[in-house]
């Protein structure tokens, strides 16, 4: 039996070559490494601009704060959405800011505004974690290129491979070889999960450095093994299933629009969405973005969750390959 | 070699393909098995090879029932060309190969490149992607690989089909030559050509049931009309007549004085197909 995976595991790496999915990886990793490492790195969120509204002087002027002359003059200072505008023309302070749409956003801003008004803003940031505020964002953003790697890349990358294989029509000769046909879904498996686990180990060395990789690597290892084989495995399904690579490519587009936009909504976002729990997405990109901050999350019931979902993937990809052999050419 | 007793197959509840087919293939037999379009011999072949389960009846192969698992011993036995070539269009014809003969064992393999050289296959291509390759070539490569395996029992769809004559009959040569070394070949076809040629005894199938089967010489005679026609010069003037072949004992019944041909009227093939089934091999 090690002598017939190892052929189907040579012929599919030779069809991994021939459909260049290993230069895709290694572009994919380049592009994402000198985003992370000329861009995003040195992006900063800019201050929240306040603007104080005090007739009667009673405040120090401060860095922070730009003085405006009327109530008026404050409200179109804060129509931006952005800024945030303190007005004590009255006995009671008041806080003015126009929603910028999200909670979280809204609640920093009113958090900086009181501290602005009371002159509390040096030393009051607490420090959370290890990180600095480099370091973080370098987490952070690997963690979400590579959740975006394995689950829209990997999932195109296998599913074209199988198309191939296809429209060739060999799938149906493996029917009629002394193969034990799971053999022919796990070659694919194991050369896929071979191939995201490296991509995984280099984006996290390359934009973590050493030190930090060895500590958060084997639990992203562990994610990032999690998500590419469930992916793979629905790739595998999705191009066999459908007929031709159009209405493969609808299905990934709609994959891609309604199943990853919300995670990276509700990640990335103030979006607070409640339903966002019940998306098992949400939950292995939760678990991604975890690992890397070594922070583990995910307890028994996940781990059981994506072992059933990949146990189930599994058997629904071997049902559907021994339906592909059987169909007529 | 293979035994099928009422064998019936629905792909759907409510529609039959195959209702209750029976017939045996003996060892080093070549049996054909023809039928037009959707008259259920891929299905049947599909049983046979075991790409398709769930079948009613009971099929065996080599002795052993079809309805018990197959095991890696049965495949290593059959070969199978199929109706189109399927391969890697990315690999030469060597890579091919050698890739499907690595799956079996090494004391049952056939050299590739002696193989592809009995088939006449045009060794500049020998290691060019198959994507490069004529359709008669890639057919050429589909027989191949259904015979690196040295198989004891061979699945043949639509042998010559995309061949050229000369290709053809080198194909029918390589058949007789398997038959002769001992393997039963099975052969679905639409060409009559073929069938009559090759095939030791041969099956109509039409609508899931075989309308008839038997060997293509008895199925001719036993529907000949057994004449005779006869194209004759007499005092210049050239005629032609149509006598019972029991007349011809006591030589041409009729005065001429040349003959010019003379024309069995056996039926062929294709008509003693349309006279059981009531359909073409379209």
């Amino acid at each position: 039996m090690r002598k017939v995976f190892w052929g189907l595991l040579k012929k599919d790496f030779k069809l991994m070559l021939s459909s260049k999915f290993f230069l895709l990886a290694l572009g994919s990793l380049v592009l994402y490494s000198c985003y992370i490492n000329f861009v995003y790195v040195k992006l900063d969120q800019k201050i929240y601009p306040v603007y104080l509204y005090d007739p009667q002087n009673t405040q120090a002027d401060s860095e922070y704060v730009t003085r405006v002359d009327s109530r008026e003059a404050l409200e179109a200072a804060c129509a931006d959405q952005y800024s945030v505008g303190i007005d004590i023309s009255e006995d009671r302070p008041e806080l003015y800011l126009l929603s910028s749409g999200l909670k979280t956003a809204d609640h920093y801003r009113m958090i900086w505004g009181g501290a602005v008004l009371n002159g509390d803003m040096d030393g009051q940031a607490a420090v959370i974690g290890i990180n600095d505020k480099e370091m973080k964002n370098r987490r952070e953003i690997t963690a979400e290129f590579l959740f975006f790697e394995l689950s829209a890349v990997g999932f195109l990358g296998l599913a074209s491979m199988l198309f191939k294989e296809k429209q060739m029509g060999v799938i149906r000769v493996h029917g009629i070889l002394p193969v034990r046909r799971p053999l022919f879904i796990f070659s694919k498996l194991f050369l896929l999960l071979g191939s995201d686990l490296l991509f995984t180990a280099l984006l996290t060395g390359i934009n973590l450095g050493f030190s930090h990789t060895l500590e958060v690597l084997p639990s992203v290892l562990l994610q990032a093994g999690i998500l590419s084989l469930i992916m793979s495995l629905a790739g595998f399904l999705c191009a066999i299933r459908l007929p031709d690579f159009k209405q493969f490519s609808l299905f990934y587009l709609i994959l891609a629009v309604f199943v990853t936009t919300p995670v990276f909504l509700a990640g990335q976002t103030g979006a607070a969405w409640e339903w966002i729990a019940y998306h098992p997405m949400y939950h292995l990109f939760v678990a991604m973005k975890s690992a890397y901050f070594s922070d583990p999350t995910a307890g028994a019931p996940y781990y059981m969750i994506c072992s059933g979902a990949i146990i189930l993937l599994f058997l629904l990809a071997c049902r559907t390959l021994n339906r592909e052999m059987a169909k007529e050419g | 070699m293979i035994e099928v007793r009422d064998l019936v197959f629905s792909y759907r509840k409510d529609k039959q393909t195959l209702h209750g087919l029976t017939f045996s293939v003996r060892d080093g037999e070549i049996f054909g098995f023809l039928g037009p379009n959707g008259s259920g011999k891929s299905t049947t072949q599909k049983i046979l090879t075991g790409i398709l389960k769930g079948h009613g009846g009971t099929v065996s192969l080599f002795g052993k029932d079809m309805q018990s698992t197959h095991t890696q011993e049965f495949f290593q036995k059959i070969g199978v060309l199929f109706e189109f070539p399927y391969l890697y269009a990315n690999l030469s014809a060597l890579d091919n190969l050698n890739y499907f003969a690595s799956f079996y064992p090494k004391e049952q393999r056939r050299d590739a490149e002696e193989l592809l050289d009995e088939l006449d296959f045009k060794k500049d291509f020998l290691k060019k992607p198959v994507s490069s390759y004529s359709k008669g070539m890639r057919q050429r490569i589909s027989m191949a690989r259904a015979l690196i395996s040295n198989p004891k029992l061979l699945f043949l769809d639509e042998p010559t089909s995309g061949l050229d004559p000369a290709g053809a009959v080198l194909f029918r040569k390589i058949i007789e030559k398997e038959r002769k070394k001992g393997t039963t070949i099975f052969l679905t076809t639409h060409n009559m050509l073929d069938a009559d040629l090759l095939c030791d005894r041969v099956a109509f199938i039409s609508g899931g049931n075989i309308a008839a089967l038997d060997t293509p010489g008895n199925l001719k005679e036993k529907n000949s009309n057994h004449s005779i026609v006869i194209d004759y010069l007499y005092q210049g003037e050239r005629s032609e007549k149509t006598i019972a072949a029991q007349e011809l004992k006591s030589g041409i019944p009729f005065v001429y004085d040349e003959l010019i041909s003379v024309h069995s009227q056996e039926p062929t093939l294709e008509d003693m197909f349309i006279q059981y089934t009531g359909r073409g091999l379209v």
